[in-house]
């Protein structure tokens, strides 16, 4: 392990983390676009040509906003809290390829950051983190709407991890491995989102609900609980939950693509292994325009049916599906 | 809904109380006046026996040098018909009156306006506390010698400023501070309020003997005054099981400026603008009931074409307040604004429209006494026409095909706030609340007002009584509203549009009236009293998104906190109307 290539995972790190914040920034841009289409209007178009600096000016602004911190809230976890969210967000692409080799100044440089064997499993381990993060944002407000809404992430993350799980063994038994990487390799002949439709639906709703994403909302329900767990929060505190949560939205976009539709794969990419960052952020943009999508068009669903479609109908689903696809790939011999 | 023949007929029961009763023998009033000792028995036989199962109106008239007060009901059968005016005269030194809160649920929020306002004592109301004014406020402000802070004259126009027009404001002479008066032990700097921790505590003390194999606390949340979905200022006071609703108190009066006093200040046509504040999405239909009332007391009626118009314009603001309303539920469900922006370009349609004729998009103030201000401009017959014929029924079908059939809305709305047919009769419940519980009661059709009974059109009611029941009312009455509008288009004839010549001050002989339409929220009444002045004596609005309000506790109770929202939504209120 020689300097150099130390310095190579320092730049690789630092371009992930500047990629998924400027990510944000502009994911909050794209949604409010598309949202404006959908809903017959126009969108930020005042800050730049069609608005494209119109993060930047919401950053500038949220920075310089007073931060407010309640009189009887715990200091200590408040300020902790946004903190403790925002970074399981940012680490958890670190296993997600980008694409698999280019040759850049004469070096060899792997598409990714880590390429673990246990991927899958990390990926589990970081999104249950930042639970931590919202749970305590409810608790050290002292605010009632915090609390209830903290609770309600709590309670909905749980059910909804389980779920998730399922879903994603479903591709590390059809690759045999959990690394990312593996499994982007095995979807060559065939993306797994054909084999295993019902499992990347599962995958998909889980993940809407484990980032608290429409309509699932629920720990936000802006309706009930103004803003829920994050109502006592201004400012730059506030901009990171609002972050984590974007962040988030993008990492499960990545993943879901990464494990479902073929990750950095797409035609010519072998030639040109440049294009794998490409498909992937194509890919990326798609599912999270349905994301999107989704926001725009659904009602909320009431928690504690939520709650009864976590355990009855998706886990049950996941569990079988996992179960069938042991079957068939034993009985076919893979 | 189950009618029951009424065993003994209004004269019948009228002679019973031979000698208790006295007909209201003034100039221009009707109805009758009771001694407050036969109050409860008489209206319980009119309830029961007789069939005025329908509260509609309770408010009390202060007759101020004359040392009386009067209390007056506007009683109503659900089957239709006319009005039973009923009125108390008490001392206006200490009135005190039997609440009709045990026979009529629905007097609640109105006995304790009056409470609040005028200072009449409802005897064995459950709850007479203040309603719009804060707890401790000193006086009575609807009474006739109750002055406000920046008092000038007792009825506008003011002296000081016409007809010379030399302005001298009363703030200026009577600044800040100096113009308030206080009970004599009060300071400002020290006070602090005392009203909500008894109601807290009483909250929980009314749900705590709840047996549960937990050991579990509940906890009181304030929705509101400052809260997303509370449509304004308004404030719901919660206790909570974990999610489940215990039991809600709605606490309003944070917009509350006293339109009432105002009204009375005002001249009569000076009121009609300001009706359009009340309710300021459908502001011509507010106009409608107040020219109503109005015209009652001068005799007047307005011609062929003003009628016409004024049902287009009252039949428009239905529409587009349907269509806002099911937007803004959608909202209040979750949707993220996308049903309630394709809601508004509707409304924005509507509202060129009457731009065009009154020259004011919300703010419309286009009804006169005996007609309209102004005629329709050219082509706004057309545009009317193509939004009648064409665009609205088509969007209408684009509004259905999303939503009413959609599951997320349906998991949502159906059996969630019910509310029972009797229930709702009792809770003076209008509009769509009382339709979508099953009581095909609406004014147009059981009262019918200007010219209602010309045109044909179905009573849209539910069955359920919950959410999703009041939404398919609303859609219903949206195309019920679109057929009426389809007659009113080809029907509508040439001619005057005002009944006698224009003027800027209406004399409106001594009488009451009590004029009420069929807004698109529900029954909106103007009880209206003359004494030959230029200003109306008495003034009252009979509000219906207010008086709904009164049916929420009993909707919310065991319902999720999600819900409460929704069946917030589905009640339609706008404060401006709510706490006047």
């Amino acid at each position: 392990m020689d300097g150099a290539m130390i310095l190579e995972w320092v730049i690789k790190s630092i371009f992930l983390i500047l990629v998924m914040t400027g990510g944000f920034a502009y994911v909050t841009l794209y949604e409010r676009k598309v949202l404006a289409r959908i809903q017959v209007r126009i969108g930020p178009n005042r800050a730049g040509p069609f608005g494209v600096l119109q993060p930047v000016a919401d950053g500038i602004k949220l920075i310089f906003k007073e931060e407010l911190v309640p009189a009887k809230a715990d200091k200590l976890i408040f300020t902790l809290a946004p903190v403790l969210t925002v970074i399981p967000a940012l680490i958890i692409t670190a296993v997600v390829p980008w694409g698999t080799e280019v040759t850049l100044f004469g070096r060899t440089i792997k598409l990714y950051l880590a390429d673990i064997n246990i991927a899958v499993l990390y990926l589990m381990a970081v999104t249950s983190i930042s639970i931590y993060g919202i749970a305590l944002a409810g608790w050290s407000s002292n605010n009632k709407y915090a609390t209830l809404g903290g609770l309600r992430a709590t309670a909905q993350m749980i059910s909804y991890e389980l779920a998730l799980g399922f879903a994603m063994i479903v591709p590390v038994m059809m690759a045999g491995s959990m690394s990312l990487v593996d499994i982007v390799e095995s979807q060559k002949p065939v993306w797994f989102v054909f084999v295993q439709p019902l499992a990347f639906l599962i995958y998909f709703i889980a993940a809407l609900a484990e980032i608290n994403r429409s309509p699932f909302d629920m720990p936000e329900a802006e309706q009930e609980l103004t803003a829920g767990y994050h109502t006592e929060y201004s400012g730059m505190k506030f901009a990171l939950f609002f972050m984590a949560e974007y962040i988030k939205m993008i990492a499960i976009s990545m993943i879901g693509s990464s494990l479902f539709l073929g990750g950095y794969r797409g035609p010519f990419v072998d030639q040109l292994p440049a294009l794998g960052p490409l498909y992937l952020f194509i890919k990326v943009a798609i599912v999270l325009f349905v994301i999107i999508w989704i926001r725009a068009t659904l009602p909320r669903i009431r928690y504690d049916r939520l709650m009864q479609f976590g355990w009855k109908v998706l886990f049950p689903l996941a569990l079988l599906n996992v179960f069938v696809t042991g079957v068939v790939l034993i009985l076919v011999g893979g | 809904m189950s009618v029951e023949k009424p065993v003994v007929s209004l004269a019948d029961l009228c002679s019973r109380y031979e000698g208790l009763l006295v007909p209201d023998e003034r100039q221009g009033f009707e109805g009758y006046l009771i001694s407050p000792d036969h109050l409860i028995s008489f209206c319980r036989s009119l309830r029961d026996d007789v069939g005025y199962d329908y509260l509609s109106s309770v408010t009390g008239v202060d007759n101020f040098p004359a040392e009386q007060m009067e209390v007056v009901y506007h009683f109503y059968r659900t089957t239709g018909g006319p009005s039973f005016n009923l009125k108390l005269q008490v001392s206006r030194h200490n009135p005190v009156v039997p609440s009709l809160v045990p026979l009529y649920p629905g007097a609640d929020f109105q006995e304790r306006e009056a409470w609040d306002l005028l200072g009449i004592r409802f005897e064995g109301h459950p709850d007479l506390r203040r309603i719009m004014m804060w707890e401790g406020f000193e006086g009575f402000p609807l009474r006739k010698d109750w002055r406000e802070p920046f008092f000038e004259d007792e009825a506008k126009p003011f002296k000081s400023r016409w007809p010379d027009g030399q302005v001298i404001r009363s703030e200026d002479q009577n600044p800040y501070k100096n113009n308030v008066r206080y009970p004599n032990d009060f300071d400002p700097e020290q006070w602090t309020p005392v009203g909500d921790d008894a109601l807290y505590k009483g909250m929980l003390n009314l749900s705590q003997n709840i047996q549960s194999e937990f050991k579990t606390d509940q906890i009181v949340v304030n929705l509101g005054p400052q809260h997303p979905s509370t449509h304004g200022v308004f404030r719901m006071v919660v206790v909570l099981e974990g999610e489940t609703v215990l039991s809600l108190k709605p606490v309003m009066g944070y917009l509350h400026r006293n339109h009432e006093k105002i009204g009375e200040r005002n001249t009569f046509l000076q009121n009609m603008p300001f009706t359009d504040r009340l309710d300021y999405i459908s502001s011509m239909s507010n106009n409608f009931g107040y020219a109503l009332a109005v015209e009652k007391l001068m005799g007047i009626r307005p011609p062929e074409r003003a009628e016409y118009i004024r049902v287009m314009m009252a039949e428009l603001t239905r529409f587009l307040n349907h269509i806002f309303s099911i937007g803004f539920l959608l909202n209040d469900l979750g949707a993220f604004f996308t049903p309630a922006l394709y809601a508004i370009e509707e409304r924005e349609l509507i509202l060129d429209v009457f731009e065009a004729v009154s020259g004011s998009r919300m703010m419309c103030n286009y009804f006169r006494f005996g007609g309209v201000a102004r005629d329709l401009p050219d082509g706004v017959l057309e545009k009317i026409k193509e939004l009648v014929n064409d665009r609205l029924p088509r969007k209408l079908e684009e509004f259905e095909r999303y939503l009413t059939k959609n599951d997320l809305v349906r998991i949502r709305c159906e059996g969630v706030g019910v509310l029972s047919p009797e229930e709702a009769i009792a809770l003076s419940a209008a509009g769509p609340i009382l339709r979508a519980s099953g009581v095909p009661y609406d004014v147009r059709r059981a009262d019918p007002y200007s010219i209602y009974d010309r045109f044909d059109f179905d009573v849209a009611y539910g069955l359920h009584g919950d959410i999703y029941d009041r939404y398919l009312v609303r859609v219903e009455e949206m195309r019920q509203s679109l057929r009426i509008l389809k007659q009113v288009v080809r029907d509508i004839p040439e001619g005057p549009i005002m009944s006698g010549k224009p003027q800027y001050q209406a004399r409106v002989p001594p009488g009451e009236a009590y004029g009420r339409v069929e807004g698109p929220k529900g029954e909106l009444g103007f009880y209206v009293v003359s004494n030959g002045k230029p200003n109306p004596w008495r003034y009252h609005v009979r509000a219906p998104s207010f008086i709904n309000l009164t049916s929420l506790a009993t909707m919310a109770k065991n319902q999720k906190i999600a819900d409460v929202v929704a069946i917030l939504g589905s009640i339609d209120i706008v404060l401006g109307e709510v706490d006047r």
